[in-house]
């Protein structure tokens, strides 16, 4: 998968609440249909990081130490409102054009 | 060492530190139609060295600044495992086919962390050299003197072999100590800014694919011995991956 694509998939999935890396993979293979692999999933969640998009959750106890939760930032939630809005309008032109009523 | 864990060794320490046992436990899980991406994701990472987090201020240019030596290390050990060819040499008596060798050691010198002018560090330093260098100081020894001492003067079958094994296993062991020692030496001294870092991989890169370059024209004017197609490919993988990084080093 483009690791554009992964970025983005994580970060919608951490839009809805701090997850570690399995529980992430798991919705994205809700969402999608399909997990991530494990290349593009942590090679996505080391750029978010890297910019600042995402970041470790302060979390105390037993799953802290075994599993890294990770949340989003606000940049990060800026970044994936101005990139599912750009989606949105591409999607929106393609209905329009195939001459289906966007739901 | 099971193949998730070393899947997992692969990647960038930053990466290795925050994820390393989710990554080894994800391909363990998934078995082995999950290696080719977890491969490729490592592979990734390397070429992108801006993607790294960093756990410590100064992580990704330390980090960095051992790669180029390895990478160096590495070109060293294929020049010689080549049997260098008559168009690639590293010697002051040949200065137009040693000429790769130029931006290699400049490059090598804008990566190299700068010594810390204080005598306890220096002190401190050359103790660090002295420990670590000294298993290679000795395996290199006792190779020469075995090679003196003509013991097997023309070794035949298994003690050729062997010979040879052991002379690989010298020089490996040397290259990677010394890159051993410029971990040890980057903990302490000054760290190359990015920029430098960047300047330095794009002269190791253009001394690699000079050395690809030199490798792959006597081929082209068919001068038999002199070139070698197989140490221009991997001259040329070690120049793609060096000035890829370099590339995306300028990135803000």
């Amino acid at each position: 998968m483009h690791s554009a694509d992964a970025q983005m998939l994580v970060l919608t999935v951490l839009a809805d609440g701090p997850r570690h890396g399995y529980a992430i993979n798991t919705a994205i293979e809700e969402l999608t249909g399909r997990k991530l692999g494990p290349g593009s999933l942590y090679g996505a969640l080391s750029r978010l990081e890297a910019r600042k998009l995402a970041r470790p959750a302060d979390t105390a106890g037993e799953a802290a130490g075994r599993h890294r939760t990770m949340q989003i930032t606000d940049a990060g939630r800026a970044v994936l409102r101005a990139e599912l809005e750009q989606m949105a309008r591409v999607s929106q032109a393609g209905l329009r054009a195939l001459g289906t009523t966007p739901a | 060492m099971r193949p998730s864990a070393l899947m997992a060794s692969l990647y960038p320490p930053a990466v290795r530190e925050r994820w390393g046992a989710e990554i080894s436990s994800q391909v363990s899980e998934s078995g082995i139609r999950s290696w080719p991406d977890a491969l490729l994701g490592a592979g990734r990472l390397w070429l992108h060295p801006s993607d790294w987090p960093e756990t410590t201020d100064g992580q990704t240019r330390q980090v960095l600044a051992v790669a180029l030596f390895a990478v160096i290390a590495a070109a060293a050990l294929l020049v010689r495992a080549a049997n260098q060819p008559v168009a690639l040499t590293a010697s002051l008596r040949h200065p137009a086919t040693s000429l790769w060798l130029a931006p290699i050691l400049l490059g090598a010198g804008l990566a190299a962390p700068a010594p810390p002018l204080r005598w306890r560090a220096l002190r401190g330093l050359a103790t660090v050299a002295a420990r670590t260098l000294s298993g290679p100081a000795v395996a290199v020894a006792v190779m020469i003197m075995t090679a003196r001492a003509g013991v097997l003067p023309h070794p035949v079958g298994h003690a050729r072999i062997g010979l040879i094994a052991g002379y690989w296993a010298v020089l490996s062991f040397t290259a990677l100590r010394l890159c051993t020692l410029i971990t040890r030496y980057a903990r302490t001294a000054r760290l190359p800014t990015t920029r430098r870092l960047r300047s330095a991989a794009m002269l190791i890169g253009a001394g690699l694919s000079l050395a690809a370059g030199q490798c792959l024209v006597p081929l082209i004017w068919t001068v038999p011995g002199a070139g070698s197609p197989a140490l221009a490919l991997a001259y040329s993988l070690l120049a793609a991956v060096t000035i890829t990084a370099a590339h995306d080093l300028r990135q803000p």
